[in-house]
């Protein structure tokens, strides 16, 4: 970040091409100017799209670094004047697809190039590497998803420079990877979607200096012994071992990360015999088909675990626990793990900065034991079966919280009423005094009379339906930054405990029981710079009374179908700060064009007709089950616009529109 | 004014500027020279000179300590650049660190 004036200097310098022509002859100047100032400058003029190739020019003494990734327009001309940058150490290139072979001549002999990436340049071929070749001092290269050959490939040997060397989606063949061996100083080398096999693995040995290698999506099933290396990527591989041939004795000293994303494999715990699992700080399992995870019992350093889209369940989950305290990535999502696997996680990671546990059976029992883990930064509650009440089927009257507290406690309860009942523990003081939470989690129905345990500690009062709303227990998580709760069944009642977490700057909701009462507890969030709500039932008066939090920059709103185009419009003027995210914010100009003049009778049309439905849901008493709902949803085309918009838009000339209505003109003739 | 209060900015040509001290204390460079322990010559006799910078270029600069000052207050305006002036302004401000 450039401090005041000079960031004032260079928006006013790139404002626009005739600001441009005022400076660009003071070359003195820019001879003078500091390479972090020229490149600042530079960058501006990128990003504002007014460089052209001749203005390049003027900063070819002051440039050591360029990214020009992604820019379209660079092609020969650009490459002629960027050539003469004498000082450039630092050339990205990535994306840039009129860049061909021959556009690469002007590089030859820049001493002082060190970096220079030209991944997916398409139109670089062999010919190219003639050019690259004479820039002896290149010791970093990409040239992934080029046009290379193996030949290619194989005359790159004479840059003896390179430490890394990226070679990803080219067709290198063992043959190429074995005339590669010269370059003694590699250290970083992707080879993914490669031609090479385990012959051609087996020639890596001689990189003595490697520590970086990816090989995912090869045809490599024996990856040979590699002491140096660090970083091992083997996705998409059907593995038999790892560091197997060559091994004498002590296993990879030095392994830290190792990714196994959707590798197929007949013994797991083979693979894992010659690594050394108090290493691993990083291990990626996802997409495999594993079902056994006994080789993470000694894996204590590890930091991050993936195993989404495995067939991980809650018996493993223990095993996860195993890892302890350095734990700080969970990734649990989209696999079979329920609310009984968090409660093994509860106090054995309490380093957690992340829990990944979307698309999953978790649901709001398991959210006492996630407020157990006070270092969480990052919940991700997407798709799972959080409604965020939990409905406490007795209600106890306790003499003593520390006795409710006990887990012996649960088993008398357990017996004394013959069910399956669970005490959560924690954080009961933030729950209303004298209720023990027990939620019985097998049978929903409460027949039961009133009983009393054998200790006579407490008693139960009643079968009563009564309900706890259970994000409370996440409001001890101090340092929680982000909280996704995305398709889940959320009502507004159950989000008011949100509103106390002052840290959140995060917060991601879609949910379709959303209404305008759920926008009072988030203007409550100051540091929050996310809020997405989506699909919910927000209306134009909701959303002009929200009174956005400060530090507010992303207010997603795509799919409440409920708001207008000139609600939203004039939100986004009142709050010019924030982007706000909704189709109509983007694409709807033919829509402006057509319903100019009627703005007025939307505006007051669709709330009145929605108020007595959302009155009926707001409240949490009970939980609104799904379908009446969607059913909602599906009237909306004809709330949308009032019968004289419908009747207006029916002799509209534009077919598109009439097309789009179709359906809710024919829905009003129903009525 | 008060001789305590204000600080002479010198430019390359030789023409001062008297501006207020905390004005000047924008900047961070002449907020160190002004306030360090050391002996600094600057510190004793509130005066400080730019030989790199033009009066043109230093003029520029006590008008945008001014408007700054009247920016964090509150006072929402739009400051001006030439931009003719950028570069020079851009390497001015850089070393001042303002």
């Amino acid at each position: 970040m450039e401090s005041g004036l000079v960031e004032l200097c260079i928006s006013s310098a790139s404002e626009s091409k005739e600001s441009i022509e005022k400076w660009r002859r003071q070359r003195r100047t820019l001879e003078k100017l500091p390479t972090p100032l020229a490149e600042a400058l530079l960058r501006r003029l990128l990003t504002r799209r007014l460089v052209s190739p001749s203005l390049l020019e003027v900063f070819q003494h002051c440039i050591e670094e360029i990214n020009l990734k992604g820019e379209n327009l660079v092609d020969a001309e650009w490459m002629a004047y960027l050539g003469a940058f004498r000082y450039l150490q630092t050339l990205i290139l990535a994306d840039c697809r009129s860049i061909t072979s021959s556009a690469l001549w002007p590089l030859t002999g820049m001493n002082n190039l060190k970096e220079l990436d030209l991944s997916r340049c398409m139109k670089v071929t062999d010919a190219g590497v003639l050019h690259l070749i004479s820039i002896r001092n290149l010791e970093k290269l990409s040239v992934s998803e080029t046009s290379l050959t193996a030949d290619g490939v194989a005359q790159l040997s004479s840059l003896k420079k390179l430490y890394s060397l990226d070679l990803g989606g080219l067709p290198v063949t063992d043959s190429a990877l074995s005339s590669l061996q010269v370059l003694r100083k590699l250290e970083y080398l992707d080879m993914w979607g490669s031609k090479i096999s385990n012959n051609g693995a087996a020639l890596l040995k001689m990189f003595l200096m490697l520590k970086f290698l990816n090989l995912a999506w090869t045809k490599v099933s024996k990856v040979p012994y590699l002491p140096s290396l660090t970083s091992l990527n083997i996705s998409n591989c059907s593995v038999e071992s790892i560091f197997e041939q060559g091994y004498y004795g002590v296993k990879a000293p030095h392994l830290a990360m190792l990714h196994l994303s959707g590798i197929e494999v007949t013994d797991v715990h083979e693979i894992f015999s010659y690594i050394d699992p108090r290493r691993l700080s990083y291990l990626d399992l996802s997409n495999s088909f594993l079902h056994n995870f006994q080789f993470l019992v000694n894996m204590t350093a590890l930091e991050h675990l993936d195993v989404s889209f495995s067939r991980v369940e809650d018996d493993s989950v223990e095993l996860i626990a195993h890892v302890g305290t350095t734990l700080k990535f969970l990734n649990l999502g989209n696999t079979r793990v329920s609310s009984a696997g968090i409660e093994c996680l509860a106090g054995c990671i309490p380093n957690v900065e992340t829990l990944i546990l979307s698309h999953t059976a978790v649901d709001d029992t398991a959210l006492p034991y996630i407020g157990m883990m006070p270092s969480l930064k990052v919940i991700d509650l997407s798709s799972s079966n959080i409604k965020g009440v939990l409905f406490l089927v007795f209600q106890i009257s306790v003499t003593s919280v520390m006795e409710v507290c006990s887990p012996s406690y649960a088993v008398n309860l357990s017996k004394a009423t013959n069910r399956r009942a669970k005490v959560l523990p924690g954080h009961l003081t933030a729950w209303p005094q004298g209720i023990g939470v027990v939620s019985c989690v097998s049978c929903p129905n409460t027949g039961t009379t009133p009983n009393e345990t054998d200790n006579g500690f407490c008693h139960l009062v009643g079968n009563e339906l009564d309900q706890i709303l259970s994000l409370t227990a996440l409001q001890n998580l101090n340092s929680l930054e982000r909280l996704d709760l995305e398709e889940t069944q959320v009502t507004d009642g159950a989000l008011q405990p949100l509103s106390s977490m002052k840290d959140l700057m995060f917060l991601s909701l879609k949910s379709d029981f959303l209404t305008d009462a759920s926008l009072l507890f988030l203007s409550s969030l100051l540091n929050l710079k996310f809020l997405g709500i989506r699909g919910a039932v927000l209306t134009n008066a909701g959303l002009l009374s929200f009174n956005p939090p400060p530090l507010l920059e992303i207010l997603d709103l795509r799919d409440c179908w409920l708001l207008t185009e000139d609600a939203l419009l004039s939100y986004c003027e009142s709050y010019s700060q924030i982007e706000v995210r909704h189709e109509h914010i983007h694409n709807c100009t033919a829509a402006q064009i057509v319903f100019h003049d009627s703005s007025a009778i939307r505006g007051t049309s669709r709330p009145v007709i929605l108020r007595p439905k959302l009155a009926k849901s707001s409240p949490a008493k009970t939980c609104t089950p799904c379908i009446p709902f969607r059913k909602e949803v599906f009237v909306d085309e004809r709330l949308k616009y009032s019968r004289k918009e419908l009747l207006e838009l029916k002799s509209s000339p534009l077919p598109r529109v009439s097309y789009l209505f179709h359906n809710a003109l024919e829905l009003l003739k129903i009525q | 004014m008060n001789k305590e209060e204000t600080v002479k900015l010198i430019s390359a040509e030789g023409f001062e500027f008297v501006i207020d001290k905390k004005a000047a204390m924008v900047s961070q460079t002449i907020r160190n020279m002004l306030t360090s322990p050391g002996s600094f010559s600057e510190t004793q006799h509130g005066v400080v000179r730019f030989p790199e910078i033009s009066t043109t270029i230093l003029e520029k600069i006590c008008q945008y300590f001014y408007w700054s000052l009247q920016f964090t207050s509150g006072k929402e305006t739009e400051f001006h650049i030439e931009p003719e002036l950028t570069l020079e302004l851009m390497m001015a401000a850089n070393y001042l660190h303002t």
